[in-house]
């Protein structure tokens, strides 16, 4: 697959139609060859955008390129969520792999809980897979590169980006860098908790009611960013109204990127750019219009009969 | 609030073993002809699982080519018509896919066979399904004959009209316009009698099917059957005690209202049009007002458009905002109806109202066409009676309305002339230049050369170059964007001059901007207006700042650059002065760029390099 099938590739994903499943078959197994050079803490260097839960809105996730900047020029770090709950987690996720192997050194893409087996058999992406393919093969493709995504990023050596949270068997960044990510996400343990814990106004560690991962307080955030020397944990994870949330002084802070979330909440989304300097700004931006979506695309399956 | 729902939850712990894989057949490496593939597509047609079925049926084309026609005829399709109580989704696509089978079954004069299926589909309880199968029937009368419309398809329509469930009476009604014009008169007769028993069913949703596909109808039926059928039919549904079906003969009245004459319109229907334009439901006195036009129009008699206009009024002042909205979009074609001096008094007053509407809705969708009455009124009377409104709606609260407002503007120019608009719409304009909302901030910008033109520099300057300028700054990324072509065009319109002395200083100006994104804007800005300027100004300006950015510590702005030096060198080689700078300063930059530690940047940089190397760097 040359840069120019690839550039082609990209084009067409942004006018969200898909590719053909060979082509999803190659993009996959490339982006697993940059996805396993990448360690479990993933050294993203500043100027950055980050963003949070995209879940398949395509396209807001055009909306959100519109505002932020296209890539390569911006530079992007997504925590996680790509699929699920919208119309368009196929053309969304491969979007954003494709711009991954394209410009590997422009943009990230962390794990989040959706970006699993289990998870998406129930919130959608399989379903979908199967509607616009007509079989699993592309699911397949994809739930392989799932389990070769970075689990945290740390900007500059001061930000740790991670999907949802801290875990209470995590006290060092080390830590994290031990653990095996290659596996689908566990039901319990460190990388279970990093891709599902939430903050809560507590003190300590709390039971959480998802049923998977834990809430963590202000005073875990502390300890936790004074022992590893950094200043913010940023996260995505949970839907909040006005597209940010700060958190415990401003140590932690939400970011999530699905406006008007699963086309009804009336949120609006943001992005989170950083500088050269680390001086931080957040982008507000609502849902595309219905203008700018376009009719509902409705490929049928390809005939491999033809 | 859906915030709860919307939060997911871990599934239960699954078995030990891990995570289920879904079964499913493999189609993928099956060819036509494959035997292996026939039959896995025969199993998976009698599969449990739907997701199965509905791919079987996807390829049921491969199947029936290797069948041959006749099998299909005699085995497939009655192998088909027998999977009938199957889900309603499979149904669908089996009513769908009946609609294109001809060609398997022996080409049109075997078409019939398909009609067995559809028939029984037609009668499905499933609302879309029925619709599908209509649309298969109708699609196959295409390519039917009269002996075979006559021998088959009518005494289908008569099956399906005379079926003691309303499903098939309802799919029945859909089907009358395709056969009407295939058969002998005495056949359209007992056509024309089985449509009015339609009309005149017990069951209200028969009755909308009928009062639905009439307009289809009229078309096909002669002349004096539109007075003798189509109007006492119209009649009667038009006078239904269902609102629902009431609101389903706006269209069929605009179908016979074409066929008339004047004479005949005032005769037959004026009475029926004005009941249905004060009907005491309001989705009634929607419908109307949403083809508000195309009834009037064909309804020539000046005397009774006069007074529809008085109709249209009371429907701006309507108790349901869904009616006065649906008769603000008719605005354009109101105009034509009465006289221009009359239209102008008599509108005014509701427009004032509706200005002031309650509804976000209503005021948006005014907004929208409101500019075309600018024609009717005129210069003067736009200026005394319209603008006032206009600039209201620009200071609406909801940004929707402001936005439309603000993209028909050209509209207006073109009546009032841009001076009496700058005059009074300046204000408005630069205050939107800085709305909240950046698709109104881009509607602006991309009216603002238009502006510019019109005002001429010194004007300009004083009043809107700030603002031009503040957009290169703008926190989005496509205003930034926009805000660089605005720049380009104003090139075009104020001369190069202008451009080296008022604007590139200020782009320049941001190549120090402390966050790369801006910084990129000036690389952005001075490509675009490239092809614009002299290459003196490439040169002596232009340059310069860009062997700045060279060196800038951010991979992304050194690949921007390396990307611009290729539109820059097709600006500097346009001159004989100008055009050894591509060996002495863009080459070697670009070559030192080709050894950036960044991938991106030796990429573009290649790249560029390339293209100027192949003689035809192409032009921003």
């Amino acid at each position: 697959m040359g840069q120019s099938d690839l550039d082609r590739q990209i084009e067409q994903l942004r006018r969200c139609e898909i590719i053909s499943e060979a082509e999803v078959k190659e993009l996959c197994n490339k982006a697993r060859e940059i996805f396993i050079e990448e360690s479990n803490v993933q050294r993203v260097d500043a100027p950055v955008t980050i963003c949070g839960d995209i879940h398949g809105q395509f396209y807001d996730l055009q909306e959100l390129f519109t505002v932020g900047g296209d890539c390569p020029d911006t530079n992007y770090l997504f925590m996680g969520d790509f699929v699920d709950r919208g119309f368009y987690s196929v053309e969304t996720f491969l979007l954003l792999l494709a711009l991954k192997v394209r410009y590997p050194d422009r943009i990230s893409l962390l794990r989040g809980n959706h970006e699993s087996r289990q998870i998406t058999q129930v919130y959608g992406f399989y379903d979908e897979c199967m509607r616009k393919y007509g079989s699993a093969n592309v699911w397949r493709n994809c739930c392989e590169v799932f389990d070769y995504m970075s689990l945290v990023a740390i900007i500059d050596g001061r930000i740790l980006c991670v999907h949802g949270g801290l875990s209470p068997v995590v006290n060092t960044v080390d830590q994290i860098r031990m653990i095996d990510r290659k596996q689908e996400v566990p039901h319990e343990g460190a990388m279970c908790d990093l891709l599902w814990s939430d903050p809560e106004d507590i003190s300590g560690w709390g039971l959480s009611p998802r049923g998977a991962g834990y809430l963590f307080g202000g005073d875990v955030v502390d300890s936790f960013l004074r022992t590893n020397n950094l200043d913010l944990v940023a996260r995505a994870h949970q839907l909040v109204m006005e597209g940010y949330k700060h958190m415990f002084d401003a140590t932690c802070v939400t970011v999530w990127s699905a406006p008007n979330y699963c086309y009804r909440c009336g949120n609006v989304a943001a992005i989170l750019e950083f500088d050269e300097n680390l001086a931080s700004n957040f982008k507000i931006f609502e849902a595309a219009p219905q203008e700018a979506r376009g009719a509902p695309a409705k490929k049928p399956a390809p005939d491999y009969f033809l | 609030m859906s915030e709860q729902m919307s939060v997911d939850s871990a599934p239960p712990a699954a078995a030990p073993g891990g995570v289920s894989n879904p079964m499913h057949y493999d189609f993928e490496d099956a060819q036509a002809g494959d035997l292996g593939a026939l039959a896995a597509i025969a199993d998976a047609m009698k599969s449990d699982n739907l997701a199965d079925r509905l791919e079987s049926l996807k390829r049921l084309g491969v199947l029936a080519l290797a069948m041959g026609e006749e099998r299909t005829r005699d085995e497939l399709i009655p192998f088909l018509d027998e999977s009938i109580d199957d889900e309603d989704e499979l149904l669908l696509s089996l009513a769908e896919l009946l609609g294109d089978f001809v060609q398997y079954v022996g080409g049109p004069k075997y078409a019939y066979v398909l009609l067995r299926p559809l028939e029984n589909l037609a009668a499905a309880e499933e609302t879309v399904v029925r619709e599908k199968a209509v649309e298969s029937i109708n699609k196959l009368v295409e390519s039917m004959d009269q002996p075979q419309v006559e021998e088959y398809l009518i005494p289908c329509i008569a099956r399906l009209s005379s079926g003691e469930w309303f499903t098939s009476r309802s799919s029945a009604a859909g089907l009358y316009a395709a056969a009407y014009g295939k058969v002998t008169d005495a056949i359209q007769s007992k056509l024309r009698a089985g449509y009015e028993a339609l009309c005149k069913d017990d069951t209200p949703m028969i009755r909308r099917a009928a009062a639905s596909n009439l307009e289809g109808l009229v078309g096909k039926i002669e002349k004096d059957h539109v007075l003798s059928f189509a109007i006492p039919n119209f009649r009667r549904l038009a006078e239904d005690d269902q609102d629902s079906v009431r609101l389903l003969t706006i269209e069929p009245l605009v179908a016979i209202t074409k066929r008339l004459t004047t004479e005949e319109c005032k005769q037959h229907l004026s009475e029926n049009v004005q009941k249905l334009c004060t009907d005491k439901s309001w989705r009634v006195r929607y419908m109307v007002a949403d083809h508000f036009v195309s009834v009037a129009k064909n309804i020539k008699d000046q005397e009774l458009q006069e007074e529809l206009v008085n109709v249209a009024i009371s429907l701006m002042h309507d108790n349901e905002a869904e009616v006065r909205g649906s008769i603000c979009t008719q605005l354009d074609g109101l105009a034509d109806l009465a006289a221009p001096e009359a239209v102008v008094s008599r509108l005014q007053a509701p427009l004032q109202e509706l200005v002031e509407d309650p509804s976000q809705h209503v005021r948006s969708t005014l907004a929208k066409h409101i500019g075309s009455l600018c024609r009717v009124f005129g210069k003067e009377g736009t200026i005394e009676h319209l603008l006032p409104l206009l600039l209201r709606l620009l200071k609406d609260s909801f940004p929707e309305v402001r936005l439309n407002i603000i993209s028909k503007l050209d509209v207006v120019d073109s009546v009032v002339g841009i001076d009496s608009l700058s005059q009074s719409l300046l204000p408005a304009i630069v205050e939107l230049a800085e709305d909240k909302q950046w698709r109104v901030r881009l509607a602006i910008i991309e009216y603002v050369p238009l502006i510019a033109s019109q005002l001429g520099v010194q004007f300009f300057d004083e009043q809107l170059l700030n603002l031009c300028m503040s957009w290169l700054g703008d926190p989005v990324y496509s205003i930034r964007e926009a805000a660089t072509t605005n720049l380009k065009k104003l090139t075009e319109v104020f001369g190069v001059d202008w451009a080296r002395s008022t604007i590139i200083p200020k782009i320049l100006a941001m190549a120090n901007h402390p966050n790369y994104l801006y910084r990129m804007t000036t690389i952005f800005a001075i490509t675009t207006i490239a092809p614009s300027v002299t290459p003196e100004i490439v040169r002596d300006q232009i340059l310069p700042a860009l062997e700045c950015l060279v060196n800038d510590p951010i991979p992304n702005i050194r690949f921007n650059v390396a990307k611009s030096l290729e539109p820059l060198t097709a600006a500097l080689r346009k001159s004989s002065d100008t055009a050894a700078l591509e060996s002495s300063i863009i080459r070697p930059t670009l070559t030192r760029l080709e050894e950036d530690p960044d991938p991106d940047v030796r990429y573009f940089a290649h790249r560029s390099l390339t293209a100027i190397n192949n003689g035809s760097p192409t032009t921003a």
